[in-house]
């Protein structure tokens, strides 16, 4: 059967992290050929000036690393949803990245309206959830705010049908962080987790609360919090046995390079300081007892 | 095309989840529905059926909302679509479709949620999300506030709630349950105290 075959073919080890080490504006992903390319945003919309230098910021960037698209984690435009906040808070700080033709793919969070979902630049078509493939990689986006159990079969269902491609998920509400506000969404970990494991989703991003962090693997996933690329709860990490590396002094966001069977992650400050950088490399999972 | 939720198949969806999604959770599975749940699971279903016909005729008055550009023509159908569905449901009033005996069976399942072993979760869930939130008490036909962040669900709740059809939420706003409208943001019901 292939849910059978599927279950938990890969697992996780993030073979090197790099903290507070790098000079700013050097980048230590690899760009190799054919290599899968983005970046992580979350809890960005508040149309403030430090959501616009992050922005600038990830545009700068994209003159050393060609990210192809952007994924978001939530909180997409805060304090209302008039045109206006459209506008302000997300058209015009990525304006020249929608300009350059990069879409940006959203999943909603507890301050997005439903109705975002029909927002084209989002790429959500109208659905609360969905999956696309980009190279070796299935994305799944996920509405945390409303986990039905529709939304729960349709997610095991993809799953099972992913075949070997690198299968990372992202939503709003992190399943594990250590940041003070609103900290690791358990029961969402009690429904959603059991599946990444079964079959054997590697890396997970998530925001909610507005820090960055990255927790050490759990049950074989790499957790990432990026909820900090225009929001930002200064000094709310109150760091755990959980984390790897946390980051709560400035606004942060993410790249990405997938490659082969690494997935390569830095983590940049709106300044251009390198805060976190590493490799998750995927290796066979080891043989489930019977 | 007329809408029509299967009442029949909403059990089944209501038994199926009720069993699986506590023990996916390692959770007790609700207990059987007795006749008379099930007789307010129909009561409820006939009721989101009826709301579902107004909504429906209601949204084949405006040109259908597709992914678009323009922020603008969102905006305007929802709030469109808000004040026709306002003026089809003028003398709508709460209870309408949480009758007395749906609210009865509603608050037994919340209740058992939120009393429970696994209250503490559920509780977390809620409050992961608006810890800061100034109480708003919302009346049937209200437009859902632009500012008030969504409450997260707790998904063992919605797993043993009713299931509702597409656009049709259940939401936690203070202590109270509501049906919202989540295209046009309307309160279609309420049920006030219902999170003890």
């Amino acid at each position: 059967m292939l849910a059978t075959r599927r279950a938990a073919i890969f697992s996780v080890v993030t073979l090197a992290a790099f903290t507070l080490s790098f000079p700013a504006q050097e980048l230590t992903l690899p760009l190799k050929a054919d290599s899968v390319r983005f970046a992580v945003i979350g809890d960005m919309g508040t149309g403030d000036k430090p959501q616009y230098e992050t922005a600038a910021k990830m545009i700068e960037y994209r003159q050393k690393f060609p990210y192809e698209f952007v994924i978001t984690v939530g909180d997409n435009i805060y304090d209302g949803n008039a045109p206006s906040d459209y506008e302000s808070k997300f058209a015009l700080p990525y304006k020249p990245l929608l300009d350059a033709g990069i879409k940006f793919y959203a999943t909603l969070g507890n301050h997005d309206k439903p109705n975002q979902r029909f927002y084209k630049p989002f790429n959500m078509n109208g659905q609360q959830y969905y999956t696309y493939k980009k190279g070796n990689v299935r994305f799944f986006a996920l509405d945390t705010n409303y986990m039905t159990p529709e939304q729960l079969v349709w997610l095991e269902k993809e799953l099972q049908n992913a075949g070997s491609d690198w299968l990372i998920c992202y939503f709003h509400h992190a399943l594990y962080s250590s940041a003070g506000f609103h900290g690791s969404a358990t029961e969402l970990r009690l429904v959603l987790e059991p599946l990444f494991v079964k079959y054997g989703v590697q890396a997970v991003f998530s925001g909610h609360d507005h820090v960055y962090e990255r927790v050490k693997p759990q049950k074989g996933i790499q957790y990432f919090t990026e909820g900090a690329s225009g929001s930002l709860r200064a000094g709310n990490l109150k760091k755990t046995a959980l984390t790897a590396v946390g980051y709560d002094r400035d606004q942060s966001f993410m790249l990405v390079e997938v490659a082969g069977d690494e997935l390569h992650y830095q983590t940049i400050s709106r300044t251009g300081q390198t805060v976190d950088a590493g490799i998750v490399l995927r290796v066979p999972a080891a043989p489930q007892s019977k | 095309m007329k809408p029509r939720i299967r009442i029949d198949l909403m059990l089944k969806c209501l038994v199926f989840s009720a069993l699986v999604i506590p023990c996916l959770l390692g959770q007790t599975p609700a207990p059987p529905l007795t006749d008379q749940d099930a007789q307010a699971v129909k009561i409820f279903a006939d009721g989101v059926q009826q709301y579902m016909t107004v909504q429906k005729n209601v949204e084949a008055s405006l040109r259908p909302l597709k992914p678009t550009n323009d922020p603008v023509r969102i905006s305007e159908y929802e709030h469109a679509l808000a004040r026709k569905l306002a003026e089809a449901r003028r003398g709508a009033k709460q209870g309408d479709i949480f009758t007395r005996q749906v609210t009865r069976y509603f608050l037994r399942v919340i209740r058992s949620e939120f009393l429970g072993p696994e209250a503490p979760l559920a509780r977390k869930t809620i409050r992961q999300d608006d810890p800061a939130i100034v109480f708003h008490r919302l009346e049937v036909n209200d437009v859902y506030p632009e500012n008030l962040p969504l409450t997260n669900m707790p998904p063992t709740l919605l797993s043993k709630l009713p299931p509702l059809p597409q656009n049709l939420t259940y939401r936690i706003v203070g202590h109270d349950l509501t049906l919202k409208d989540s295209k046009s943001g309307l309160i279609v019901d309420l049920i006030p105290n219902a999170i003890p």
